[in-house]
């Protein structure tokens, strides 16, 4: 039967357009903390141009503003094609839509003016943190009306991850920006001391876990077998996958306060669910490489596979590195250090920003009844950007490394064999290598956003018949 | 004959990698006329850079390691190269089956051994050791090494093209995860007492 009824590929739309935008602006703050790091003085001695400010800005907006929008679009397409029914309550999608983008421009505004709860990936100030709030549970309804009203029984799987990180993300906000305002732009933590960190890092790490994670993760088991004209390798493991992931993932955060004041028990459960968690992750990436392996005949041919086998091959490589510097005494070295910032671009660049990518691609042409201008253009940006990952992340494990045993170093005397301001000194061509290495990567960005514009301009936005399901 | 494919590998990579192939060397052969000799470059190399000359991460007195400490460091770093070329070519040759190459286990270890030839060289830099031109020297040998991987393996492998395209890409994964091990268990290793030893 043939039906009259049509996706709601307006919202997808909106997103997937703002998922460039915002990632040239957060890329560009990137880059520009980056040389700062560099070279100081281009911090022009003006407040709101400082690395302290500019670096919230930064993570807010590519991960919120770029990941975000890339996760609304994303995951309002999946949820539409296979659940075989439009969005339920195209109003309430729309107001994510507007809302979230006011989130992010009211970020934009106030971060770099100071207003910072001080928590990091949640320094948005409570009046900003209740409209988030009213976004991510209109999105909620969205979704999940949209899962309620399915014509197909079964729900695939990357509805599980996405609908997971919708969930946990809501209450993990509400739980770690519980504060007491003092004023509009002021506000307190109702935790102190060392529950204070503890919830944040709970709050960070699954950040990390499920936004950056999760979403991306319904990306790659939708996106990956459309592009490879596959079906996934094992349903199966998929489902193990989720079930595993979502279980291990929420108790890893207190990795990130090994040596501090929050007790030593805590520390060693975090450390021990952070080495458990190799197993779904790899568990995923086996999926996903094995997915692939089966449309290898397309991959040299095809650039946007190129962009999604990268990118779960840099999961493979950042989820197992992640494990390894939670064991306490590698992160004795590790932490505090370029290290860090390396295995968190490893991450961000490799995986979230790669997938991303590799799904626009897919998805622009498809919305705008086009075809992608130019596919030769989508292979430039993919060279660029790998490119800028290598430098990025071997610049900082040097330069990490180098940190660490600088500053554990020791004279027999027992005094430091090296002041800190050394340890800066020696970083500074290792900074060059990573500003170089985040101007590629932007430089990708810039050249995928001409190659859209090209794509979409005086396009017709595409009307897709919703197709009746084959039972 | 010792090392003799080296020169071969820089000058005209496709072809010596297909007498790489037809040689079919075993594993003890591989090892005896290449790893032991290449891999003992940087360690040599490093020996003497951190012991006898040291260097300078801050503009003042060069740091060097004292004898023993850099003797230690250097030794089961030679180690650590040899057991990871194995591993790697195992790894290969486990994966092998997935992209439908049927090579032996010794032609798997010579594409990780010949393969990783750029690396062993470079090594050579930190007999005079200077931490940022040896990383960008360690930049082009690696590009220079993803280039012979990515010839090599459809080579030694006998695949097509586009297999070796997604098996290559499978190796490299395997080598930046060998890579971080070994930086993870180097940190370890530190920890318990093999730490490095400074002199200044």
């Amino acid at each position: 039967m043939a039906t009259q009824d049509t996706y709601n590929y307006t919202v997808v739309r909106q997103f997937s357009v703002m998922t460039i935008i915002w990632g040239i602006v957060g890329m560009l703050v990137g880059v520009v903390i980056a040389a700062q790091m560099a070279w100081p003085v281009l911090n022009f001695d003006v407040p709101w141009l400082t690395f302290g400010r500019l670096r919230p800005l930064h993570t807010n907006a590519v991960i919120f503003a770029f990941g975000g929008s890339a996760l609304f679009a994303t995951s309002y397409y999946i949820v539409q094609r296979t659940c075989h029914t439009r969005l339920f309550a195209p109003g309430l999608a729309a107001f994510t839509f507007w809302g979230w983008q006011l989130v992010i421009v009211l970020a934009a505004i106030s971060l770099p003016l100071g207003f910072s709860t001080a928590k990091e990936y949640a320094e948005l100030e409570w009046p900003i943190d209740i409209l988030i709030t009213l976004v991510w549970v209109s999105y909620a309804v969205v979704f999940f009306g949209t899962i309620i009203k399915r014509k197909v029984k079964h729900i695939y799987v990357a509805n599980w991850f996405l609908g997971a990180f919708i969930i946990v993300v809501a209450v993990l906000h509400l739980g770690n920006s519980a504060a007491l305002p003092v004023s509009l732009t002021k506000s307190y933590s109702v935790y102190s001391g060392a529950q204070d960190a503890m919830v944040q890092w709970w709050y960070g790490h699954n950040a990390v876990g499920f936004f950056l994670t999760a979403g991306f993760l319904g990306m790659m088991y939708y996106f990956i077998p459309k592009q490879a004209e596959r079906p996934v390798y094992s349903y199966r493991l998929s489902v193990v996958h989720f079930w595993a992931l979502i279980f291990t993932y929420i108790w890893a955060g207190p990795h990130h306060l090994h040596y501090t004041a929050l007790p030593d028990w805590t520390q060693s459960v975090g450390m021990v669910f952070s080495l458990i968690l190799l197993a779904p992750s790899w568990g995923g990436m086996i999926n996903g490489i094995m997915t692939l392996s089966g449309a290898w005949q397309k991959l040299r041919s095809d650039p946007i596979l190129r962009f999604l086998i990268v990118s779960v091959s840099f999961y493979g490589m950042s989820t197992f590195e992640g494990p390894m510097m939670s064991i306490k005494t590698v992160n004795a070295l590790s932490h505090y250090t370029d290290w860090t910032i390396g295995h968190v671009h490893s991450g961000a660049l490799g995986w979230v920003a790669l997938v991303s990518m590799g799904s626009m691609y897919y998805l622009i042409p498809r919305l705008f009844n086009r075809e992608i201008y130019s596919v030769k253009l989508i292979e430039v940006h993919f060279w660029v950007a790998t490119i800028g990952i290598i430098l990025y992340i071997t610049s900082m494990w040097v330069s990490g490394i180098m940190q660490g045993l600088m500053w554990r170093a020791v004279n027999p005397d027992g005094t430091l064999t090296y002041s800190f301001v050394e340890s800066v000194q020696a970083m500074h061509p290792f900074y060059i290598v990573r500003f170089l290495g985040g101007a590629f990567f932007l430089l990708g960005m810039l050249i995928m956003a001409y190659n859209v514009w090209k794509t979409i301009k005086g396009a017709t936005p595409a009307e897709a018949a919703i197709p009746a399901p084959a039972h | 004959m010792v090392l003799e494919h080296v020169w071969g590998l820089i000058t005209h990579p496709k072809e010596e990698w297909k007498d790489i192939r037809e040689q079919r060397c075993s594993v003890t052969r591989c090892y005896c006329s290449h790893v032991l000799f290449l891999a003992a470059i940087p360690a040599v190399a490093g020996f003497i850079g951190t012991s006898q000359v040291g260097w300078s991460v801050a503009a003042d007195l060069p740091v060097k390691l004292e004898v023993d400490s850099a003797l230690r460091i250097a030794i089961a770093f030679y180690f650590a190269m040899l057991v990871t070329v194995f591993a790697i070519g195992k790894m290969i040759h486990w994966m092998g089956q997935t992209y439908g190459a049927e090579q032996t286990l010794p032609q798997c270890i010579a594409l990780a051994a010949y393969t990783a030839t750029p690396l062993f060289l470079v090594g050579v830099l930190m007999i005079y050791p200077i931490p940022w031109l040896d990383f960008l020297a360690g930049i082009i040998a690696l590009s220079y090494t993803v280039y012979l991987l990515y010839l090599g393996l459809p080579i030694m492998m006998e695949v097509d093209q586009d297999k070796g395209f997604l098996f290559s890409s499978a190796v490299l994964a395997v080598g930046l995860v060998m890579f971080v091990g070994l930086m993870a268990t180097s940190v370890i290793l530190w920890s318990t007492g093999m730490g490095p030893a400074f002199l200044r």
